[in-house]
Formats: C-alpha cells, structure tokens, sequence
C-alpha cells in the first residue's frame, strides 16, 4: 500500500459532506426538540397521552441531537475552521430556534421561565462555543505565521 | 516542512497537509505495522491507524510528540490484535550485564525483514522501531510506555535472538 492508496481509503470517512450531515442530523434533532418543548410548555391542560407523545417526541430529537454531536466530536474530526463553521451554524440555529419559540410566545401570550431559561442556556452556550472556537483558530494562525515566518 | 508545521496546517483544517502529513509518515507506519503483523493484516490496520490519527489530531496539543503519539496509536492497534504474544512473560535481564549482544551483527535491511518473524514481539517492535524507524531510544520507550532501560534491554535480547536465527539460517558471520 502506497501513500495514495491509503489517502484514497481515507477520503469517505474524513470527508466534509459526511461531517455536514452529522452536523445537520444534530441541529434538527436540537431544533425539533426545542420546538415541541416550546409548543407542549406554552399548550397548559393537554391530555396525559398527547403529554407522552410530546414527551416521546421530545426525547427522540434529544437522542438524535446526542448522536449528531457524538458523531461531529467521536467519529470525525473537527478542525478549527470546521469549529468556526460548526460554530456560526450553530448560533445561525439558535437565532432561527429562538424566532420560532418566539413566534409561539407571542401567539401564546408568554412563555414559562423554565423554557425561557433553556432558551438563555442554549444561546450562552453557542456564543461561547463560536468565541472558544474562534480563539482556538487565531492561535494556531499565530503558530503558523511564526513557523513560516510569514504575516 | 516541519512535522510541527505540518500538525499546525492539519490542525486548522488544511486538506493539503494532511496529504503531506501522511507522504511523511506513511513509511515507518507501514513497515512497522506489516512487519509486526504480516501482510494480510497491515493494510486494513494501517488504514484504520491513520483514521484513528486523523481523528485525533484536534485533540493533540503537542505537536512535537507527534512522533511518539502517532506510533502509541499504531501499536495500541498491533497489541490488540497480538494480545497472546504481549501477555507472555517478558525475560528479565540487566542490559549492563547482559551476555553478548551482537552488536558485530551486519545484516542488510531487507534479511533482517524476513528474520524479524521469528523474534517475540516485544523485541520485534525495538527492532523495527529504534532500526528500520530510525527512531531515537526515548521515543521508543515512549511508544512502548516503558523506561529507556528496558527498550536497551529488549534491543540487547534482540540482538542475540537474531545472531542465533542468522547462525541457524547459515549467514556468514
């Protein structure tokens, strides 16, 4: 086996559209989640069986939000720009989440704080990751720049 | 290029380095998983090494141990699939005291290959690593997670055990 073979072999599990995948698989599971949160915490008095149903449903998006993220961290590699990228779409989804969960407040006339508090979380976390990721990318820059001797 | 250089690149996503990070380095990994495995195996292991390396690389935050790490990685992959063999009791000996080594031995690359079958293979990996690798004792006992005292010992045992398996085959001396 030569070099080239090998890269060849490589190139299906390291490459980009499979990590954008597991990438899109976690944000739906994420993004339906949080919507039927929204809709089953703003809807008081349901029935214990539509209670189960969102409560099923809620859990299948959490799993698959779990495995997408599994996925992204454990089974590929996610390098700094691809941390950026992850990053910004993440918030990106956050900002369209929350418009939804603030669509359904409205129309619902308000939103218990617990739900308004995993909202808050949610979008702390992805500003955080965006900033970490971001740093992480500038040093490695700066390493680069001083190894190559180059601005 | 620097092999730091070249982490760096890899690390920050460049697809270009991680060609050349493994141009680089894709020899001593073959030559030390096929020669520890044999053929058959070596190539789905190899792959399966550099996936895990690749993988992994996010997480590396040294990049002047990538030597070390990358061949800990391969030989996790050879001790699995050897488990027997690294379970056998391993000799004691004081690499001070310890008899003639063979250290006249001359012996060209390729007849050391084909005798490195019939060594243990905890002196087979001293063999190819600290040889055929060309890599320095303390990155040996790095990859072997033992003291540079026992990579010499095991290089000492080596030895003899190849000097009595050229006198067996016939080599001149």
């Amino acid at each position: 086996m030569n070099p080239d073979d090998l890269l060849a072999r490589l190139e299906a599990p390291l490459s980009v559209r499979r990590r954008l995948g597991y990438l899109a698989v976690g944000l739906a599971g994420l993004g339906g989640a949080g919507l039927i949160g929204a809709l089953w915490a703003t809807e008081p008095g349901l029935p214990a069986a539509t209670a189960a149903a969102f409560a099923l449903l809620v859990l299948v998006g959490l799993g698959w939000a779990g495995f997408g993220g599994w996925a992204l961290t454990r089974r590929t590699p996610l390098y700094a720009a691809d941390r950026v990228l992850a990053g910004w779409i993440a918030l990106a989804a956050w900002l369209a989440g929350g418009a939804g969960v603030a669509v359904i407040a409205a129309v619902r006339g308000g939103l218990p704080w617990p739900a308004l508090l995993v909202v808050a979380a949610l979008g702390l976390a992805a500003t955080a990751n965006l900033i970490i990721a971001r740093r992480r990318r500038a040093a490695l820059l700066a390493r680069r720049r001083e190894l190559t001797g180059r601005p | 290029m620097s092999d730091e250089l070249l982490i760096v690149r890899c690390r920050l996503g460049e697809r270009a380095a991680f060609a050349e990070l493994v141009r680089a380095w894709h020899d001593p990994v073959w030559n030390y998983v096929r020669r520890m495995l044999g053929p058959e195996r070596a190539e789905d292991v190899t792959q399966e090494v550099w996936l895990a390396v690749f993988r992994g690389l996010p997480r590396l935050r040294d990049p002047a141990r990538f030597a070390p790490w990358l061949f800990t990685i391969a030989r996790r992959a050879v001790v699995d699939l050897l488990r027997d063999e690294y379970a056998r009791p391993e000799p004691v000996d004081d690499p001070d005291t310890a008899g003639p080594d063979g250290t006249d031995l001359v012996v060209d690359r390729s007849a050391l290959g084909d005798l490195l079958g019939a060594l243990p293979a905890r002196e087979r990996e001293v063999l190819i690593l600290f040889y055929l690798d060309d890599l320095p004792l303390l990155t040996c006992a790095q990859i072997c997670a033992v003291p540079v005292g026992t990579v010499k010992s095991r290089l000492n045992r080596a030895r003899r055990l190849l000097r009595a398996a050229l006198d067996e085959k016939g080599y001149p001396r």
